[in-house]
């Protein structure tokens, strides 16, 4: 199953496209899907601390537009979006 | 009566003008015009600039979600909004948001700009990155959205 997380705000410094893509063997829920950025970023960002804080605060949305919680379940090809904390207007 | 809409401005301006317009059509004899710009000095650091950027479709759906609980936590029913706002690069003194409002009295018009603005705020999906004289940059810290 392939997850694709568009970037927002401050997570577009996870990478110099505007998402993640992610392979995932089985269905996950938001929460393991955090695991999963959170992996990627010790991968490649060697674990740095602030990347890893706007995960554990970030909130995600679903490809129709409606934010959802960790207990969202992820059941197939799908776009997810990370919402870090926000701070517009 | 509503309008919104999100300015990319790689593509398009916002134009205060459009506004005032849009105001003078719905004919209420109280209104206001809100227009947030970019300030040149934010916590003792020399700004050059601001890149917005927004979850389109959330911030629009945001905008819409705010204007339709009006009637129930304010008790204006009879009022017309206005909200625009920019995303990509400004520089100093540009205008990054209008929001324009008209209602019958005045009261209600202050109420309701103030309450618009702070519940954008709140509620949608918008991130600032500042950018200093010393061409460094950074996200600016926000608050995370509250899930229902």
């Amino acid at each position: 199953m392939k997850i694709k997380l568009e970037l927002f705000g401050a997570s577009r410094d996870f990478s110099h496209k505007d998402h993640l893509e992610f392979n995932i063997k089985e269905k996950i829920e938001i929460k393991d899907l955090r695991k999963e950025i959170i992996n990627y970023l010790n991968k490649n960002f060697k674990g740095n601390q602030s990347f890893k804080k706007i995960v554990e605060t970030s909130v995600f949305c679903s490809e129709d537009n409606i934010i959802i919680n960790d207990n969202f379940k992820i059941l197939k090809d799908q776009k997810i979006g990370i919402i870090p904390p926000i701070g517009g207007g | 009566m509503l309008h919104t809409k999100i300015i990319d401005i790689k593509k398009d301006k916002i134009i205060s003008s459009n506004a005032e317009e849009f105001i003078k059509s719905s004919s209420y004899g109280a209104s206001i015009i809100f227009t947030g710009t970019v300030r040149n000095v934010n916590e003792n650091k020399e700004v050059t600039g601001m890149t917005y950027d927004s979850h389109d479709n959330l911030v629009l759906k945001s905008f819409e979600e705010i204007y339709n609980e009006i009637n129930d936590k304010l008790k204006i029913k009879d009022k017309a909004v206005f909200i625009e706002h920019i995303k990509g690069y400004v520089g100093i003194g540009e205008t990054s948001i209008i929001i324009a409002v008209a209602c019958k009295h005045r009261d209600q018009a202050y109420i309701l700009s103030r309450y618009i603005i702070e519940e954008i705020k709140k509620r949608s999906p918008i991130w600032k990155k500042e950018h200093y004289k010393n061409e460094e940059s950074e996200w600016l810290k926000g608050n995370t959205i509250n899930i229902n």
